[in-house]
C-alpha cells in the first residue's frame, strides 16, 4: 500500500510563557491510501496536534509531513490552502458547521471554494453526498434544527463532497451518544470502503477504536504502540 | 460571490441588535448628509434661478465706457447694434438675448431714501423676469400690513414706473401706487431726476433683491441722458446651460479677435469692477464677458461656506461611524474566530476571508445608507413641498429664497450611498485583515 501521508521525525513545540511545551516528540508514521486508521490516546497526548499537522492547518517545528508526496513545510499559506481544499477533508469534534447556512449550503460551500464546476454538477454532487449520509429530508434545515448526529453527518458530507483523498476527523464521536457515535463511525467506514478514501481519526473511546483497521497509540507526544486488524469483509 | 453575500447578510441578521444599532447610526448620518445636500442644492438652484432672471443671463456682455482717461467708468455699451450681431454670429446656440441698461442712484420717497441700482428693461424681452417675480404681501413691507397682495407684475418695466422689493419698500415706507423720485447724476455730470410710480413690490429673494429695482430702459436713458443706441449689458441665454463656461470663453476670444477690448475675466459681478476700472488710465469702450456664476459670486461663497460646514459636520460623524464599524467588525471577528478557523481548514484562502467580512460591512453600509438617504430625500421633498416661509431676512439672504427650498438630486443620493458604503467597507478592512491573517489552527481552537 503506497503512503499517502507520511510523518517523519516530527517535533511540534508550543510556547507557553517563557517555556516551550513539546506536543509531539519525534513522531514518525505513515498512512496508506484507503486506510481506516485511529489515533488513540488520552487527552493531551498530542493526537489533535498530529491531525493538525497532517491537515496542514499547522506546520511542524521540525521534521517533515508529506501529503501525497508534497512536504507541507515547503508550501506557503496559499499552497497549504490549496492542499486542504483539494486533497483533505475535515470532520471536527464540535461539527463546526456554518450556522447561517442550511445543510445543502454547508455541503456546497467547499465546492464553491474550489470553483470550476457548473451549478448543475455541483447540485448533483451535493445531493448525492447528502443522500449518502441520509439527510436528504433535512436538506434545507439549518444546523440548529438538527440533532448532534445529524450535524456530524453534515460535517461528513461537507468533508467528502470535494472527493478528498484523506479525511481527518478529530474525535468525531466525542459529542455524540454511543449509539449515534457508532452510527457515525459506521457511516465513515462504509464511505471508506466504497470510495477508498483514507480516514484518519482520533479517539479515546475503545468502542470507536474497535472499528478501526489500524490503531496507533500515543502518549506524551510519542507513538507508543500500533495494532492492525484485518478489514471487515477482506479476503 | 453569491455565497459570500448570503453568509454576510445572514451573519448581519444573526447579530441583529448590533447590526441595527450600527445601521441606525449609518442611516442617520447618511440622512443628514442628503438633507444638508438638499439644502445646499436648493440654495444653488435658487441662486441660479434668481441670478439668471433678475441679474444675469447664462453669459453676459457688460460694457464699460470711459469718455476720458480720468473719467469714471460707466456701465454702458455705446452702440448695441455693433455688438449684438457679433454675439449672435459667434454663439449660434444663444436662445435669447436680453438688453438691459444700468443706473445707480437715489430713490427718494416722502419719508426716506435709499441708494440702489436701477435696471432698465424692455418689457417685451422680459417674460422670464415676470414669471420669476412674485408680489410680496403688505405685511412684508408695511407695519400693520396684512396678507393682501397689491400691485401688478405684468406692469414691470412700464415707462414711468418702478418695481421695488419688500426690503426697499420697507425702508422707503412706500406702497404700490405711491410715487418716488429717482435722482442721479447724468453722464455729463449734471443732476437729474424723474418721478416714478411704484407698480409692484416683490418678495425678497436673497441678497440680489437688496440692490436691484426695475424700470423701463428709456427711463434710464432719460435720467442718465444716454444715446438711444446705448445699452448696459447683453444677457445671453443658451440652449444648454452646461455650455456656459465654454460659451463665455468662445465669445470673449472671438470678440477680442474682432478687435473689441475685452477685460480680463474675473469671478465677480460686473458692478464690483467699476471702482477699479475708474482708477485705470484708459479711455473708450471695453467689455467684460462673464457668466451667471460670476454675477452670483456672493451666493456661491455662501453655498461654498455652507457646504464646507456640512462636510465638516458629516466628516466628524463619519469618523464616529468608522470607529463604530471597526468595533462591530472586530467583535464579529472575535465571536466567529472558530468559524474562520473552520473556513480556513476547509480551504478558504486569506483573501476570501477578508472578502467575507468586508462584504458584511459593505452590505450593512449599503442598506443602512440607502435607507438613510431615502429617508433624507423624502424628508427634504416633504419640507420643500410645504414651502415653509423663512422667518428672518438673514435666513432669506443666506438661503436666497423667501421659503425653505430643498432640492433632492438623484446623483447626490447615489453619491452619498456610495460614500457611506465605501466608508463602511474601508473601516472593516483592518478587522477583516486581522481575521484573514489568523492561523487556522489558532482560530479553530479559539475559545471565545
Amino acid at each position: 500500500m503506497s503512503a499517502i501521508v507520511s510523518v517523519e521525525n516530527v517535533v511540534k513545540e508550543y510556547p507557553l510563557g517563557k517555556l516551550k511545551v513539546r506536543a509531539l516528540d519525534g513522531v514518525t508514521l505513515s498512512f496508506g491510501e484507503g486506510e481506516f486508521a485511529a489515533i488513540a490516546a488520552p487527552s493531551g497526548a498530542g493526537k489533535t496536534t498530529l491531525l493538525n499537522l497532517i491537515g496542514c492547518v499547522d506546520v511542524p517545528t521540525s521534521g517533515v509531513v508529506r501529503i501525497d508526496g508534497q512536504a507541507t513545510s515547503e508550501l506557503d499559506d496559499a499552497g497549504l490552502t490549496r492542499l486542504r481544499l483539494h486533497k483533505l477533508g475535515f470532520i471536527f469534534q464540535s461539527f463546526n458547521l456554518i450556522t447561517v447556512l442550511d445543510v445543502y449550503q454547508n455541503v456546497e460551500f467547499p465546492l464553491l471554494l474550489q470553483g470550476g464546476m457548473t451549478k448543475k454538477e455541483r447540485d448533483r454532487r451535493v445531493r448525492e453526498i447528502v443522500e449518502q449520509v441520509g439527510l436528504d429530508k433535512q436538506m434545507r434545515h439549518r444546523p440548529n434544527e438538527l440533532s448532534g448526529g445529524q450535524r456530524q453527518r453534515v460535517a461528513i458530507a461537507r468533508a467528502l463532497v470535494t472527493r478528498p483523498r484523506i479525511v481527518l476527523a478529530d474525535e468525531p464521536t466525542a459529542n455524540l451518544d454511543s449509539a449515534t457515535g457508532q452510527n457515525i463511525i459506521g457511516l465513515m467506514k462504509e464511505i471508506n470502503r466504497k470510495n477508498r478514501t483514507t480516514f484518519i481519526f482520533s479517539t479515546h473511546d475503545p468502542m470507536v477504536m474497535s472499528q478501526a483497521e489500524r490503531v496507533i497509540r500515543m502518549a506524551d507526544g510519542r507513538i507508543v504502540g500500533e495494532e492492525r486488524r484485518a478489514a471487515e469483509g477482506a479476503a | 460571490m453569491g455565497i459570500y453575500v448570503k453568509v454576510a447578510f445572514r451573519n448581519l441578521l444573526q447579530a441583529r441588535r448590533r447590526s441595527l444599532l450600527l445601521g441606525l447610526a449609518l442611516a442617520s448620518v447618511s440622512m443628514l448628509l442628503v438633507f444638508l445636500m438638499a439644502i445646499s442644492q436648493g440654495m444653488a438652484d435658487s441662486l441660479l434661478e434668481t441670478t439668471t432672471t433678475l441679474a444675469s443671463g447664462h453669459v453676459n456682455v457688460h460694457g464699460f465706457y470711459k469718455p476720458s482717461t480720468n473719467a469714471v467708468a460707466w456701465p454702458i455699451i455705446e452702440d448695441e447694434k455693433k455688438v449684438r450681431p457679433l454675439v449672435e454670429e459667434i454663439l449660434p446656440d444663444v436662445e435669447r438675448v436680453v438688453s438691459r441698461a444700468h443706473g445707480w442712484g437715489k430713490i427718494v420717497s416722502e419719508t426716506g431714501s435709499i441708494v440702489t441700482s436701477v435696471t432698465g428693461i424692455l418689457p417685451e424681452q422680459e417674460d422670464r423676469l415676470r414669471e420669476r417675480l412674485t408680489l410680496a404681501p403688505r405685511s412684508a413691507y408695511m407695519e400693520g400690513g396684512g396678507d393682501e397682495v397689491v400691485g401688478d407684475v405684468s406692469r414691470v418695466g412700464e415707462p414711468g414706473t418702478i418695481f421695488l422689493f419688500a426690503n426697499q419698500a420697507r425702508r422707503l415706507k412706500v406702497d404700490v401706487g405711491d410715487t418716488v423720485i429717482l435722482a442721479a447724476e447724468t453722464s455729463g455730470g449734471a443732476a437729474n431726476s424723474v418721478d416714478l410710480t411704484v407698480v409692484g413690490i416683490g418678495r425678497d429673494l436673497g441678497m440680489v433683491t437688496n440692490f436691484i429695482s426695475f424700470t423701463h430702459k428709456d427711463t434710464i436713458h432719460q435720467v442718465y441722458q444716454l444715446k438711444p443706441e446705448a445699452t448696459g449689458s447683453l444677457l445671453l441665454y443658451l440652449d444648454d446651460i452646461e455650455r456656459t463656461h465654454a460659451a463665455r470663453k468662445e465669445l470673449a476670444d472671438a470678440l477680442a479677435s474682432r478687435e473689441l477690448e475685452i477685460l480680463e475675466h474675473l469671478d465677480q459681478p460686473f458692478y464690483m469692477r467699476m471702482d477699479a476700472l475708474s482708477n485705470q488710465r484708459w479711455a473708450g469702450q471695453r467689455y467684460d464677458v462673464n457668466t451667471w456664476e460670476a454675477e452670483g459670486a456672493h451666493g456661491k461663497w455662501v453655498i461654498t461656506g455652507f457646504q464646507w460646514i456640512s462636510y465638516f459636520l458629516v466628516s466628524i460623524l463619519v469618523l464616529i461611524i468608522v470607529v463604530g464599524v471597526m468595533n462591530t467588525m472586530w467583535m464579529s471577528v472575535r465571536e466567529r474566530t472558530p468559524e474562520i478557523g473552520t473556513l480556513r481548514a476547509i480551504g478558504m484562502g486569506r483573501s476570501r476571508v477578508l472578502l467575507l467580512f468586508v462584504t458584511e460591512a459593505l452590505i450593512l453600509g449599503l442598506l443602512a445608507s440607502g435607507f438613510g438617504a431615502g429617508l433624507g430625500a423624502l424628508f427634504a421633498s416633504i419640507l420643500d413641498a410645504a414651502r415653509i416661509p423663512l422667518p428672518s431676512d438673514a435666513a432669506k439672504t443666506v438661503l436666497m429664497s423667501d421659503t425653505l427650498r430643498l432640492s433632492v438630486r438623484l446623483d447626490q443620493i447615489v453619491r452619498s450611498v456610495l460614500v457611506f458604503t465605501f466608508v463602511a467597507g474601508a473601516a472593516s478592512l483592518y478587522p477583516a485583515s486581522r481575521a484573514a491573517r489568523m492561523r487556522p489552527v489558532t482560530a479553530i481552537h479559539h475559545v471565545g
